[in-house]
């Protein structure tokens, strides 16, 4: 092959390349340059990520999305949500394909540290249950012996409930989806006895059910599932961000900033904790990247999380039902483990 | 001009013709010439030169392609704080498959136990669908050449529908559409016609389980025994036929044998050999073996879809050999179920063998689209699961693609070792 | 006593059996006992599969309705095509803007207006209109279809397209209609003709560059908007990517077989143990390996999206495919071809090309086409990567709120779409093959 060939078909090949990939560069300015926030979801699921009639995303694992995407943009709609199955969705995130995943993920240590994402802090604190039919009489999760339990594959569900299994010596034997409509199908037909996965998630597929009334959430909680955003590892400065714009929620309504009266909290509070956090005075936004008004932009745009988490999860129009009193999900002031270190 | 010195009668001549050099020799009034041409090296038009130098260039750009391949691959790997490394697999893997041959205890078994139960439940399927597919595609390629115009019109029929539709389709379909149709636990379609031993459901499909006694191995090493006899008979008798003509009733012989010697022997050590019926116990069938939905849905459509293939391909063998033979067959008398057997399906097989061998590792090979219905195979579980689990990506997916390839690479080994014995030397 | 008759006694009509339906019948259909009860249990099986499918499919069928309840509450027992067809949008384009559809459109109808004088009889040079259908139409498709900003090099690209179009429409209807080429009839538009074939050039040169430098002004004033790869979906991707697959799997499976045949051990070793290990393995590990590996291979920031990693699995897997389709073509030639162009003196690349190539692709176009059928087929694969192909836009309808558990309807109208390509394609390429191997007399 003469050299004047081999080198045409180099640029050749460099030029076509280029167009295709981003360009180098942190995430924050990727994200900057290409004008939205990426974030990865799974199948819709009620509650936390889910499509209305019109085809847009709601939920509280949205809700931060949203936050980010106010944070960065100061406008909460510059964002495009993915959805990948659960199976896929650290390949995805590691791999530079989305930005952020929200998607009632729990957080681990072998996560955190094997699978090239990192978690952030929980912005809700579950625990993994079981869901029976009432006709079966089972009232208790230890009388599972011998059963089959359905579980969606990828998920740190399909290993607790292995963990259940050997420690009670009820010998399950689980059945394996990576759709949990599949997997919820195959339960309501009867090809398995139970379902198991994070509580607030049955309460929302329960809701969905043909007879809502036959079925019920057996009492047990068998494992801890702190479910937070997380994100690619090796930016620090990305993993700032999206983990103050949780904080920032949270300490937004410690210090009773709501969407409400976050303009006149802005305008006139002498409560210097809410001066800064709102940008009035010091320069927290400069270590993060952002304007100086991306924390209002988030309370404005989205609100704090009491707000979302009575919209979506508690007793909001349409909202699962879940009640936020005497939960983890409260706040550290009265009890719960929602907790923002002092933005300071 | 070259010359040459010691001998007498020296000659030297210089052609010519493309300059070179004449050499002419004469030793002991014998004269000969040898005519040897110029020796020119020219470094840059030398074949052998050239040749060395290209390789050296592909070699070049080939390593040092693997090379930035790898370095990134590492820098990568390190940025995002993921490791590698083997070590894994001695790791304890927290899941469990829902259907394995050997025994896995979630939190006990390692990701390597993992992969050996990946490993089997691959082959398991694979071999079925594979004796299964070839069964029924020589029936229906034999259909497909029938002269009963709408026995191969139906066969033609079934070959052109299954080859032209994509089988994760008709595996998805097999999976969703027939095997989660099936009735629930309670009201299990039983198949042994009720007396509760073949059962039906949409949990799985439930058979007894043998279980061994003591003194069962007595009866495996008659039926060990019985075979080899079988075929010693077997060769005795063809031998005997060669050189007599006489024909021996080998197959009652042979079946008598395989029937009765492990017959005698089983009964003789008291019927050893117990069964564990499923029985149905609080929300499951306890005991017995069982086949999982997804299981079946993969079995049935991998079996029907390259059974359309193989009908093809034994029906492609068949139209190969020459029509001359059947002719001839017949008019020495032998009837058409004989010529087929004896004369014709003989030379077809080395026109069928080569694209069978492809269609069984082709069928190998789809059989890791269990993915897509949940039945755990290596692809899904190792590949997948572990993946989701562990992280380690490079050594996942290269250990899975390894595992093809070995088993890929065996099977055309061995075939095309049977290929050659069976080939027709050419006239 | 012999008896001789004057005159040929005349022909009888043949028997019944051997011309009328009931002859044909009696022979084909029970020709004995054996034979009869065949006939009469395919007729059964015939019966009872066709009448299931047509009350399941056709009487029974819900045509028209707004959800699954409603087609339930129709009539439980038949399908519920009304599903399909709200759905139809998304199965054939995905999520592509509805109003933005004419884009795509416009790229399958100018594919077709490319490659249409392939088949014209009286239009010259086929083989620069196929390379140039290979290397310039995916530009032309590629910002058709996803839009945005245009650098340079696209715009240069994007121009050279179009010109080429026109030219290759231009070109074969002067071909059909006056059996001359292009070149001949600019040069006659010139009152030159009958010309040096280099004057010829010189003019269609000429023009060329003038048309390129008109439409590249042109098209610097407008630029389409941006759709995202991420709503291409449906029928649209499969053939996007199949189409891809194939295009580029010929120069890259011609180069592999090359390899494998070359005298150079490293070519060879290297070409055959690429070829094994591709097709040793399934296409889904292959697809695995590009969704977790080829991002690790990148160098740090560069992002491959998920399209053109699926892309570039596929165009290496069927590469390795066509490879040995192209050293089956290679190894028909007798080898005096391959003598014959050495003793000419031509070089390797030279005999390839102009020698042993142009009779080798003649045969291989039957198995070529047959590779594309089973890569049409194979790309459903990239629904388990989560694509979203017709397989993955026909299971989402069951998950959709509307027709939620609508599961059977979809797969069977994806089967029936698959089976109507697969079956027409395959009927051409035993057309092609007929007619290719009527053309060689030996």
């Amino acid at each position: 092959m003469k050299l004047s060939t081999l080198l045409t078909s180099v640029v050749a090949f460099a030029l076509i390349v280029a167009p295709i990939a981003a360009s180098a560069g942190k995430t924050l300015d990727t994200v900057k340059k290409r004008g939205h926030l990426r974030c990865q979801v799974s199948t819709p699921s009620g509650g936390f990520y889910n499509l209305d009639a019109d085809g847009n995303w709601y939920g509280l694992d949205i809700a931060v999305c949203e936050a980010v995407a106010a944070a960065v943009f100061g406008d909460k709609n510059k964002k495009e949500i993915q959805v990948v199955s659960t199976q896929q969705r650290y390949t995805a995130l590691a791999n530079g394909g989305s930005d952020l995943l929200c998607s009632t993920a729990t957080w681990t240590m072998s996560r955190d540290t094997q699978l090239g994402v990192d978690f952030l802090t929980p912005n809700f604190y579950d625990g993994q249950g079981f869901t029976v039919l009432k006709s079966s009489g089972i009232t208790s999760a230890l009388q599972l012996k011998g059963a089959k339990v359905c579980v969606t594959t990828g998920t740190s569900s399909e290993l607790n409930l292995a963990d259940f299994s050997r420690k009670n010596n009820l010998n399950i034997s689980a059945v394996a989806f990576e759709d949990w409509n599949v997997r919820d199908a195959t339960y309501l037909k009867g090809g398995c006895d139970a379902v198991t996965v994070d509580k607030s998630s049955l309460a929302a597929n329960i809701i969905s059910f043909p007879n809502p009334a036959d079925h019920m959430v057996l009492p047990e909680t068998i494992s801890k599932e702190p479910l937070g955003p997380a994100v690619r590892q090796g930016d620090s400065q990305w993993a700032d961000l999206v983990k103050w714009t949780v904080f920032a929620m949270i300490n937004a309504e410690e210090l009773g900033v709501t969407s409400a009266n976050v303009d006149d909290m802005r305008a006139n509070s002498k409560d210097v904790n809410v001066r800064r956090m709102l940008g009035v005075e010091g320069n927290l936004h400069e270590g993060l990247g952002l304007s100086k008004d991306w924390a209002y932009n988030i309370i404005k745009q989205v609100g704090n999380y009491g707000e979302n988490y009575e919209k979506y999860i508690g007793s909001g129009k349409g909202a699962l039902g879940i009640q936020r009193k005497g939960t983890l999900n409260e706040l550290w002031t009265k009890g719960g483990m929602m907790y923002s270190p002092p933005m300071r | 001009m070259a010359t040459w010195f010691g001998t007498t009668n020296l000659r030297c001549k210089k052609s010519e013709y493309q300059g070179e050099n004449v050499v002419a020799v004469s030793d002991n009034n014998k004269e000969y010439v040898h005519i040897k041409p110029k020796e020119q090296f020219d470094f840059f038009h030398d074949k052998r030169v050239r040749s060395a130098f290209y390789q050296f260039l592909i070699a070049a750009a080939v390593a040092w392609f693997a090379w930035s391949l790898i370095g990134n691959t590492a820098q990568n790997l390190e940025s995002r704080g993921m490791h590698t490394g083997f070590g894994f697999l001695k790791v304890a893997a927290g899941f469990d498959s829902s259907f394995k041959l050997i025994s896995h205890e979630p939190g006990v078994g390692t990701y390597g136990r993992i992969f050996i139960i990946g490993a089997l439940n691959t082959l398991y399927i694979s071999a079925l669908a594979i004796i299964l597919s070839t069964m029924l595609g020589f029936f229906i390629g034999v259909l497909r050449l029938s002269s009963n115009w709408l026995v191969s019109k139906v066969a033609l029929a079934y070959v052109e529908i299954f080859r032209n539709t994509p089988i994760l389709i008709q595996i998805i379909f097999w999976y969703i559409g027939v095997f989660s149709l099936l009735p629930r636990v309670k009201n299990s379609i039983d198949l042994s016609f009720g007396t509760g031993n073949l059962l039906l459901n949409n949990r799985g499909f439930y058979i007894p389980w043998p279980i061994p006694g003591d003194l069962l191995w007595l009866s495996g090493v008659a039926i060990i025994i019985a075979v080899i006899a079988v075929v010693i008979l077997r060769r005795w008798a063809q031998n005997r036929q060669d050189k007599t003509g006489q024909i021996f009733p080998t197959f009652i012989v042979s079946a008598a044998l395989l029937i009765f010697l492990p017959g005698i022997v089983y009964f003789m050590t008291g019927m050893p050999l117990d069964w564990d019926i499923p029985k149905l116990e609080g929300f499951n069938f306890v005991g017995g073996a069982s086949l999982p939905p997804s299981f079946m849905a993969l079995l049935f459509a991998l079996t029907i879809y390259h059974a359309s293939y193989t009908a093809e391909m034994v029906r492609a063998g068949i139209l190969s050999v020459d029509k001359g033979q059947d002719e001839a067959a017949r008019s020495i008398g032998l009837r058409k179920k004989w010529a087929m057997s004896l004369v014709v399906i003989p030379q077809a097989m080395p026109a069928i063998i080569p694209p069978m061998i492809s269609n069984w590792m082709s069928t190998i090979k789809n059989s890791s689209l269990a993915i897509a219905i949940g039945y755990p195979d290596m692809v899904s579980l190792f590949m997948q699961t572990s993946l989701n689990q562990a992280g380690y990506a490079v050594e996942l997916v290269g250990m899975t693609m390894a595992f093809y390839m070995f088993v890929s690479l065996t099977i055309s080994w061995l075939l095309n070792i049977y290929n050659k014995r069976v080939q027709l030397v050419e006239r | 006593m012999t008896i001789i008759k004057a005159s040929p006694t005349p022909a009888l009509p043949a028997p019944l059996s051997e011309t009328s339906v009931i002859g044909w019948m009696q022979k084909n259909l029970f020709s004995s006992v054996f034979n009869g009860l065949l006939t009469i249990a395919a007729l059964y099986i015939v019966y009872m599969v066709v009448k299931g499918m047509w009350v399941w499919g056709i009487a029974d069928a819900v045509w028209v309705a707004d959800s699954r309840r409603e087609c339930f509450s129709i009539n439980p027992d038949g399908a519920c095509w009304a599903g399909i067809f709200a759905w139809v949008d998304n199965i054939f384009y995905g999520r592509y803007p509805r109003e933005e559809l004419w884009r795509v459109n416009l790229g399958i109808l100018s594919l077709f207006i490319w490659m249409i004088p392939l088949w014209l009889p009286r239009v010259k040079a086929k083989i620069s209109i196929g390379l140039t259908t290979v290397f310039l139409y995916p530009f032309l498709a590629g910002y058709l279809f996803s839009g945005g900003d245009k650098g340079i090099f696209m715009q240069i690209m994007l121009t050279a397209a179009i010109v080429c179009l026109a030219g290759n429409t231009i070109h074969a209807t002067i071909g059909v209609f006056t059996g001359r080429s292009l070149p001949e009839f600019l040069s006659s538009l010139f009152g030159k003709k009958n010309v040096h074939e280099k004057t010829q050039r010189n003019i269609f040169l000429g023009i060329i560059a003038l048309s390129f430098v008109s439409i590249y002004v042109w098209q610097m004033s407008w630029s389409l908007g941006g759709v995202s790869w991420t709503k291409w979906g449906g029928l649209f991707l499969t053939f996007v990517v199949s189409g891809i697959g194939i295009a580029s799997a010929l120069p890259l499976g011609i180069i592999l077989a090359l390899g494998r045949r070359s005298k150079l051990q490293v070519a060879r070793v290297l070409c055959t143990s690429f070829i094994e290990l591709f097709r040793s393995v399934p296409l889904i590990t292959v697809l695995f390996m590009a969704t977790t590996m080829f991002p690790l291979f990148m160098p740090e920031g560069f992002v491959l999206n998920r399209l053109v990693q699926v892309i570039i699995a596929v165009c290496l897997f069927n590469a390795c495919y066509m490879a040995e389709t192209v050293r089956g073509g290679l190894q028909t030639i007798p080898r005096g071809q391959f003598e014959g162009a050495h003793t000419v003196g031509l070089g390797y690349w030279q005999t390839m090309g102009l020698v042993i190539m142009p009779q080798a692709l003649k045969h291989m176009i039957p198995n070529i086409v047959g590779n594309f059928i089973s890569l049409l087929k194979d790309t459903t694969l990239v629904s388990i990567i989560g694509l979203f192909d017709v397989l993955n836009m026909l299971r989402a309808i069951g998950k959709d709120r509307t027709w939620l558990g609508l599961h059977i309807e979809p797969l069977v109208f994806g089967a029936l779409l698959f089976f109507l390509l697969c079956f027409v394609m395959s009927k051409y390429s035993r057309h092609l093959e007929e007619k290719l191997s009527t053309n060689q007399n030996n």
